[in-house]
């Protein structure tokens, strides 16, 4: 552990990275203490501008508070990104385990279908999907899911098919170990660390991906997130400017980080590159 | 007698304007880009009265007359009316010579039928407007006598294009009115022809160079566009892209502002008088939270009607006071009721529901329901989330919906899957016109829109809404619609939150499409470019 915080911290962007994630956590986390209430609320001070009437980020057209909004819409945007995250690596991982372990025409099937989801552009499906289920908060999550697990599959896949005939594999098999067991205690463990880095960046592409659907007004109108509040804010740009601006820096930052924590996990965590150094 | 007179007097008055504007040589030629939102469902506005369509429909179809700003009958495909002096025989004497856009003439024919066979039929307003109708003669091709049971003065507030348009008899008759292929390929007498429409962008239509007005339309084309995003429709405005946005199409806000940063861009609330907008909840009596009418009266009370104003739509419109608008004061039908506070109560709507029986569980809920919001606009989404934070102060959890056009009718008004709707309706110039509509146990009629979707059925107000149908003293009519509104201030099938005052926002390069009572519903005929 210490050794892979060593090599971790040796990428400072990394670092920065993870103080940025951090932060917005923090604020997630704290959320509910330091703007207690509904983030929908609003007030009689419509438009007011970063600083008037108390709202430190300003207020939207019906006086809700920006910075409020964005608090709550951390905790949104970062649950979204993290339970879409581990159900498209769980599907990806099966898909991804079964088909690289006994290939054949296991692996066909399995990859002819991931392949079917791969050659949709992966936005555009997310939107046909949220429009065909109403816009909620779990048509978002299964949109997102559905988008994104078919990268997770072929990865998987990958590290499967290079780990089946190693030795340690071929030793557990005369030792008349099942074949899931293999899967799931031998194979999986060898491959956790490319899982964790892909996870780590569809992280922010869910995030994105999120932001971008209630941009369109997909986004499920009864929960706050940073991408409702630019969308309900994009038409009065041009008379109140901070509405689109501050969760826009919001997503910006926030994305990045998690860029940036992901190649640290790359560097930390790859035989390869460890060799290297 | 009288009614005869002065309707001959509006007719030449208006006759002299119009000989009066021909002394001028507008510039002719030209395209006129013009904002539409959202895009109509269809262009049938024979069988829908969806806004949209009234945006376009009018420059396609002819009324048998128009209405100047002033209120005034303009000669349109009637070139004068006469009424007999019990008011039970109104004659048209029809224009002659006049023809439909693939060639056909217009005769008195096309008149019958579009008034016996669909607009009495399927129309939204209809067979109200036309309701004591008993038949029309068509002595000869430009002659049409209606026959009335009871005199009517209302009707003839009701005969503009866009409320009243006239059909061709030889593209509908013998098939089903409602799904006719003339409601995507409209054929009319108007000053512009069907041209082209591409769904998702624009309409295109094209002068018609046989419309019987000589020297009209000035303009060669008129292009409709379908701009889903606000901002983009406000840039587009800006630079000049489209010259002409009216019903909120450029929201509030940045028509403000393009109204103060740039000179060649004007405002006016002209154009809208004849369709008195209201904005309402529409509530399912029926099944649901809403049955009963006291929760109504409790949503009714909660909501702060002047901060939805000032905040959403920048201080243009005024607080509902009744089921009717302030506007029918003049004709002193108008009478403020209690149970519509301007700046809400929510203490007193608490009270309301505590009194009902209705307790708060643990959260703090009482019910929970589905908010349906108009698929017009954000102003329109915001106003929503505005009164889910209201409702949440008095115990009631709603949700929102949000809908595209085509799903949102069919949610409302063909299968009555709704709690509660936010919506706007037209209450036009007479209560018979705009208002009965709501509320008629006759208006429940499913699968047309804009009618009595909540489904109320009261025999008492039916019997009130006929006697404020056919009583023409003035005196008696206003006691028939107080007791009207005392009915509906109690009951509130329809929780009405304030009148709307719509801007036209345009560009100065336009001119001489300001003229009608009609505003944008109009058929720029006299519209030209400078």
């Amino acid at each position: 552990m210490e050794d892979f915080w060593k090599r971790f911290s040796r990428n400072r962007q990394a670092v920065l990275g993870l103080i940025i994630l951090s932060i917005v956590i923090f604020v997630a986390a704290i959320a509910n203490i330091i703007y207690p209430g509904d983030p929908f609320l609003y007030s009689k001070f419509p438009l007011s501008a970063p600083g008037e009437n108390g709202f430190l980020l300003g207020s939207d057209s019906i006086g809700r508070d920006v910075a409020s909004g964005i608090a709550h819409g951390a905790k949104t945007s970062l649950l979204i990104g993290l339970i879409a995250t581990l159900a498209a690596v769980f599907i990806g991982v099966i898909f991804g385990a079964f088909a690289g372990y006994y290939g054949g025409i296991v692996d066909d099937i399995l990859m002819r279908v991931t392949e079917v989801f791969q050659t949709i552009p992966s936005f555009i499906f997310a939107i046909l999907l949220v429009a065909i289920m109403k816009p909620s908060i779990e048509s978002v999550v299964i949109a997102i899911t559905v988008v994104s697990w078919p990268a997770v599959a072929r990865l998987v896949r990958g590290e499967f098919l290079g780990l089946k005939n190693r030795e340690f594999v071929q030793a557990c098999h005369t030792l008349g170990m099942s074949d899931i067991r293999i899967m799931l205690a031998e194979i999986l463990p060898n491959c956790l660390s490319p899982i964790i880095v892909i996870g780590s960046l569809m992280v922010a592409t869910a995030i994105l991906i999120e932001s971008g659907l209630a941009f369109l007004g997909l986004g499920d109108p009864n929960v706050m997130s940073w991408g409702f509040i630019i969308s309900d804010g994009r038409s009065m740009l041009r008379v109140a400017w901070w509405i689109c601006t501050f969760p826009g820096i919001a997503i910006l930052i926030t994305v990045l980080a998690i860029n940036l924590v992901g190649e640290g996990l790359n560097d930390a965590l790859n035989p390869r590159l460890r060799e290297r150094n | 007698m009288t009614l005869n007179s002065f309707i001959k007097g509006a007719l030449s008055a208006a006759a002299i304007t119009m000989a009066g504007s021909f002394a001028y040589a507008q510039q002719a030629g030209g395209s006129l880009v013009f904002l539409v939102q959202p895009e109509p469902p269809t262009m049938a506005g024979y069988v829908s009265t969806s806004g949209p369509i009234g945006l376009l429909g009018p420059k396609i179809y002819d009324g048998l007359v128009d209405y100047d700003n002033d209120g005034k009958m303009v000669p349109m495909l009637a070139e004068s009316v006469d009424v007999s002096a019990d008011g039970k025989t109104i004659t048209f004497n029809l224009r002659k010579g006049v023809t439909w856009h693939d060639g056909e003439a217009f005769t008195s024919e096309d008149v019958q039928f579009t008034i016996m066979d669909v607009l009495k039929k399927v129309h939204p307003r209809g067979p109200n407007s036309f309701k004591e109708v008993s038949s029309i003669d068509t002595p000869d091709d430009h002659t049409a006598v209606f026959n009335l049971d009871n005199p009517a003065p209302y009707m003839l507030r009701a005969l503009s294009s866009y409320e009243s348009p006239m059909v061709p008899k030889h593209h509908l008759e013998g098939q089903d009115v409602k799904t006719a292929k003339l409601a995507n390929n409209p054929i009319g007498t108007g000053p512009f022809k069907f041209v082209e429409w591409k769904k998702g962008q624009y309409m295109r239509l094209d002068k018609n160079e046989n419309y019987w007005r000589e020297g009209r339309p000035y303009l060669d084309r008129i292009v409709g566009r379908f701009v889903p995003d606000a901002s983009t429709r406000a840039a587009a405005m800006e630079k000049g892209e489209v010259l002409y946005a009216a019903y909120n199409a450029v929201s509030n806000v940045e028509a403000v502002r393009l109204n103060k940063e740039k000179d060649n861009i004007g405002l006016t609330t002209d154009g809208y008088s004849m369709i008195n907008p209201m904005a309402l909840i529409e509530f399912n009596t029926k099944e649901g939270p809403f049955t009963d009418a006291a929760v109504r009266r409790a949503i009714s009370t909660a909501i702060d009607r002047q901060y939805m104003i000032d905040t959403i739509f920048f201080g243009y419109g005024k607080p509902a006071t009744s089921a009717l608008s302030s506007n029918f004061s003049a004709t002193g039908l108008h009478a403020e009721m209690p149970n519509y506070p301007a700046n809400g109560d929510v203490a007193a709507a608490n009270k309301i529901l505590d009194d009902a029986g209705y307790s708060k569980d643990a959260n703090g809920v009482r019910m929970k329901a589905t908010f349906d919001l108009i698929p017009y606009g954000e102003d329109w989404k915001r106003g929503g989330q505005y009164i889910q934070q209201v409702l949440g102060e008095i115990g009631i959890k709603v949700d929102l919906r949000y809908e595209d056009v085509p799903t949102w009718l069919k949610r409302i008004y063909h299968n009555y899957d709704f709690e509660m709707n936010l919506n706007y309706f037209y209450q036009l110039s007479d209560p018979v016109l705009g208002v009965h509509r709501h509320y008629g146990t006759n208006m429940i009629r499913k699968g047309t829109h804009f009618v009595n979707s909540s489904r109320y059925s009261n025999a008492e107000l039916d019997a009130l809404l006929s006697a404020g149908m056919t009583t023409p003293d003035a005196t008696k009519r206003a006691e028939i619609y107080l007791d009207i509104q005392k009915i509906l201030a109690n009951d509130m099938p329809v929780v009405n939150l304030f009148e709307l005052e719509f801007l036209v926002v345009y560009n100065t390069k336009l001119k001489g499409a300001y003229g009608s009572a009609m505003g944008a519903y109009a058929s720029f005929g006299d519209a030209y470019l400078d």
